[in-house]
């Protein structure tokens, strides 16, 4: 048995080591362009002008990060955890890098076509949490633990509406296999059919990678930098390699389920240099979306963040996949869907404004809990 | 929901705006003529020696006791078949950079006008290895003047824009009466 | 076989939990400075706080006890560095009292035109640290500091430094404005109301933010005042009290303008309130201009060197963060026997343990920002 790669015939698994390998490469370069992006568009967001003195308008100021990163004393504070401190970073970058294995960059080109592409991609991102612990117990710190105590629950609770989400878009592709699911959107991308699931994808994204307005795990003016506050040198760099590489495979996975990846709006037989541009533009407007939240909107609260991914997403997502549902058995035209999905983003858009008007009682809440110690004790 | 959508309206409006920073080391903003860096010391060129006599009064007047003085007899006097009217001169002047805070005190104070505040980017960018450096000897505070490196702007208090308008050259007088 | 548990006999008692005491300051990224607290935190929710100061103390009041009244000014100046101007006319109306100096009207004039000016840069200055605060990536800030920049160009060419200033003086001011003043102050009027417009639109409305600050470090309107607050921290909490109206100095009583209240005393009433004073105080500016007319800015025949009959004095006035008094004591001669600087910061502050309690730890940071403090006059 084996395979073809470049007119070549390989052992599936050396195949597969290879792939991963140009993955590898080709994730540090574009993570570098990201962190580069990410300064200056920030940077453009902030009326400033971000890089410019490392290389050509500052181009290589990743480059020059990364040397000072590497050349930095790898530090372990004396009381730190050291098996669970040292291999924090791994568990953090390891799952999120396996999940490039079923991102569809272009037609015929990924590492491997999974039939239950999404749920792989689900479960295995889902193992980088226990690398935010990790950090956090092992570090030794007590704003560490605070921000892995809250990355675990905030990484546990989004991960539901998440998944929910992709599986009612799964729905309608009829298939977990994301080169059916991109094939299918030859036409019209399951946006239209779906513009709830993608507001819930979009919102549990940003909450799974950690970014504004659900930074709270490394809530910088609060936790200054939460679960790696200890780190320095490499160690610290893995954990933003992960967060820039999981962004980009967010940007892809999305724009591949929701804006139909490299086929939406040409068709699948285009050429390969239309089918990256395409793929491009759509993962970078994507990350574009997620930096112009960064810039615009404060943080949530633990207690908000929660109440919203379980009282408001979630019942909104089963929501979703009932009338999917019905719309499948029935046979019921897909316009039944846009109408359905327009007026449940409409209701979610004013049951969150309700939220965000109700002040809140967390004093209260406290008045309890010590009334509670006080008759035990 | 309307709310965010504002605040992202607006903050993309700005990002359309452009840059408002200044690139700080190639591009020097242009400082206004009032401007106090670090106290200076002012060369009389038409006798080629400085304003300063060494009479103490900025020594005695400046709050933070930064500027050590000393004088001695001027060799140049015209007793002494010189040029200057000064019977006296500054032998030696230290300022100590570290510690002066800039209140402006010590110009008000001098009847000579033989001190101004550096209003140049010069008097800005003095940063040093080691603090001992930040003493200023009498060379160095001589130096920027000498040069004509510095366009010294000495206020006088109590003086309005009209004033200033009508007798450019009252300065003396309304000097010593309200300094 | 599995048995259901109905009812778990393990209560929250069996378990041996314990309180965390966390460090914050008096390096951390939101403490304004160099400010400590050490909150006992049950999980995410605080139980006690208590803030540690002192980590600025330069002894300034006693400093300028060996310093003459001129000398004074620039001491004066750093006991408040993001409202200077503030801190100098309470000190230079001090002096003033004790003088019995009569102060010319273009001087007045300038004074209320700067110290409003202050007042704007100064709460810019609380926008943006306020924003960061509540967890907008530097946008807040760098909108404020655009605009902060603006006003203390300004500043630079009227006092010669852009922070302390040193420009008021017993009497007066040093020096006359630059000739170009009035047309300089309409300019950076406009990129100021700009920047308040965006602050009213980035924040105001925002859904997160409005969930992160309403009814948040609520104080009543009692509690306020038995703690000492002042300015903007008290008026949220409903209390119509302005110094600026209520004792007025310089030319308030002249000049149409509204004291702004809040209603809750809440994190949001608090910025909000602020925001609101801002567009206030460029009103004011307003109309100052038109006021500003040639004449002398200090008093003829001013003393070399300025004496005071014996006699003491206590000078209030409305700061950006509140209640800047000054209370001096002459024995006659050229300085104060004793001074002593009332801190509209270190009396806001005291409401800290009684806000942050009971709030989650997040909480406990845009409360803080929210009294908005400045460490060096606090400590002074």
């Amino acid at each position: 048995m084996s395979v073809e790669l470049f007119g070549l015939s390989f052992n599936p698994w050396a195949d597969a080591a290879i792939r991963l390998q140009i993955i590898v490469g080709f994730m540090t370069v574009v993570v570098m362009g990201l962190i580069y992006a990410e300064r200056k568009i920030l940077a453009r967001f902030h009326q400033r002008i971000g890089p410019q003195r490392t290389g050509p308008k500052g181009t290589l100021q990743s480059v020059a990060d990364a040397v000072k990163l590497v050349g930095k004393e790898d530090l372990r504070p004396a009381a730190a955890d050291p098996w669970t401190f040292e291999l924090a970073p791994y568990f953090v970058f390891i799952p999120i890098f396996l999940g490039f294995v079923i991102v569809p960059w272009v037609q015929g080109w990924n590492v491997r076509i999974l039939e239950l592409g999404i749920l792989y991609f689900v479960a295995i991102s889902s193992i980088s949490i226990v690398g935010w612990l990790m950090a956090g117990w092992g570090s030794d710190n007590r704003y560490a633990i605070i921000g892995a105590l809250r990355a675990a629950a905030q990484g546990i609770s989004y991960e539901l509406p998440l998944v929910l989400a992709l599986l009612s878009a799964a729905m309608i592709a009829g298939s977990f296999q994301l080169d059916r699911i991109v094939e299918f959107q030859d036409t019209v991308p399951i946006l239209v059919w779906q513009p709830l699931g993608f507001f819930i994808f979009f919102v549990a994204a940003l909450a799974e990678l950690n970014r504004t307005p659900f930074d709270i795990p490394v809530g910088e003016s609060e936790i200054v930098g939460g679960p790696f506050v200890e780190y320095s040198g490499i160690r610290w760099s893995m954990f933003f390699l992960a967060e820039y590489a999981g962004m980009l495979i967010m940007a892809f996975v999305g724009s591949s389920v929701f804006l139909g990846g490299y086929a939406w709006p040409f068709g699948e037989e285009l050429g390969l240099p239309f089918q990256i541009l395409i793929s491009a533009a759509k993962g970078g407007l994507f990350i574009f979306l997620i930096f112009w939240v960064r810039a615009s909107v404060p943080r949530l609260r633990i207690d908000q963040l929660m109440g919203y991914s379980w009282k408001v997403l979630l019942p909104f997502s089963f929501l979703q996949i009932m009338i999917n549902g019905l719309v499948l058995v029935y046979d019921l035209p897909h316009v039944v869907l846009l109408v359905t999905g327009v007026a449940l983003l409409g209701a979610l858009f004013w049951v969150t404004d309700g939220i965000a008007r109700r002040p809140l009682q967390p004093r209260r809440k406290l008045a309890r809990v010590l009334a509670v110690q006080e008759s035990e004790g | 929901m309307i709310g965010i959508a504002k605040s992202m309206a607006r903050t993309f409006q700005v990002f359309l705006r452009g840059p408002v920073t200044r690139n700080y080391p190639d591009y020097h903003k242009p400082i206004p003529e009032t401007d106090r860096a670090f106290p200076l010391l002012l060369w009389d060129t038409e006798i080629d020696e400085p304003f300063c006599t060494g009479c103490h009064a900025c020594e005695r007047a400046c709050p933070v006791e930064c500027m050590t003085v000393l004088m001695k007899d001027n060799p140049n006097h015209k007793s002494l078949d010189g040029t200057s009217s000064r019977r006296k001169i500054i032998d030696k002047f230290w300022i100590d950079y570290a510690r002066c805070m800039r209140c402006n005190i010590c110009v008000e104070v001098c009847n000579f006008d033989a001190i101004a505040m550096n209003n140049t980017w010069e008097g800005h960018e003095t940063s040093v290895y080691d603090r001992k450096d930040l003493v200023m000897d009498l060379q160095q505070l001589l130096s920027q003047s000498r040069d004509g490196n510095i366009n010294e702007w000495v206020p006088v208090l109590g003086q309005t824009n009209e004033e200033i308008n009508e007798k450019p050259e009252a300065t003396d007088e309304s000097k010593s009466s309200e300094g | 076989m599995v048995e259901i548990v109905t009812q778990s006999n393990v209560s929250a008692g069996d378990f041996e939990t314990q309180d965390l005491l966390l460090n914050v300051g008096p390096q951390h990224p939101s403490t304004h400075g160099v400010f400590r607290m050490v909150m006992t935190v049950d999980g995410e929710l605080v139980k006690d706080v208590i803030p540690y100061i002192g980590y600025l103390h330069r002894g300034a009041e006693k400093l300028c006890e060996t310093m003459d009244f001129r000398q004074g000014i620039g001491f004066m100046d750093r006991t408040e560095y993001l409202a200077a101007f503030n801190a100098e006319l309470s000190y230079v109306m001090a002096v003033e009292a004790l003088a019995d100096l009569e102060v010319p009207e273009r001087a007045q004039w300038i004074r209320m035109i700067l110290i409003e000016l202050n007042r704007l840069s100064s709460h810019f200055m609380f926008m943006g640290a306020f924003g960061v605060d509540t967890g907008v990536f530097g946008t807040p800030f760098i909108y404020a500091w655009r605009e902060r920049e603006t006003l203390i160009d300004l500043f630079e060419e009227v006092s010669g430094d852009r922070m302390m200033y040193a420009y008021f003086r017993p009497g007066g001011v040093a020096w006359d404005v630059p000739v170009n003043f009035v047309e300089r102050v309409n300019e950076v009027l406009q990129s100021a109301e700009q920047g308040i417009s965006d602050f009213d639109s980035l924040l105001t409305e925002n859904e997160i933010f409005v969930a992160r600050t309403h009814g948040v470090g609520a104080i009543s309107a009692e509690r306020a005042i038995a703690l000492g607050m002042s300015g903007p921290s008290l008026r949220a909490s409903g209390v119509d009290m302005d110094i600026r109206r209520d004792q007025p100095y310089l030319k308030y009583d002249q000049l149409d303008w509204d004291v702004v209240t809040g209603e809750y005393g809440d994190v949001f009433d608090r910025y909000y309130c602020r925001l609101l004073e801002m567009r206030e105080s460029v009103k004011i500016i307003r109309q100052c201009l038109d006021h500003l007319k040639a004449g002398p800015i200090l008093p003829e025949k001013m003393p070399r060197m300025l004496r005071t009959p014996p006699g003491e004095v206590y000078v209030r006035t409305e700061a950006p963060r509140g209640e800047y008094g000054v209370y001096m004591v002459s024995r006659g001669g050229n300085r104060p026997h004793r001074l002593k600087v009332r801190s509209s910061c270190l009396s806001n502050l005291q409401a800290l343990t009684e806000l942050t309690v009971g709030q989650y730890v997040a909480d406990a940071i845009i409360i803080l920002g929210s009294i908005d403090i400045v460490l060096s006059e606090v400590d002074r």
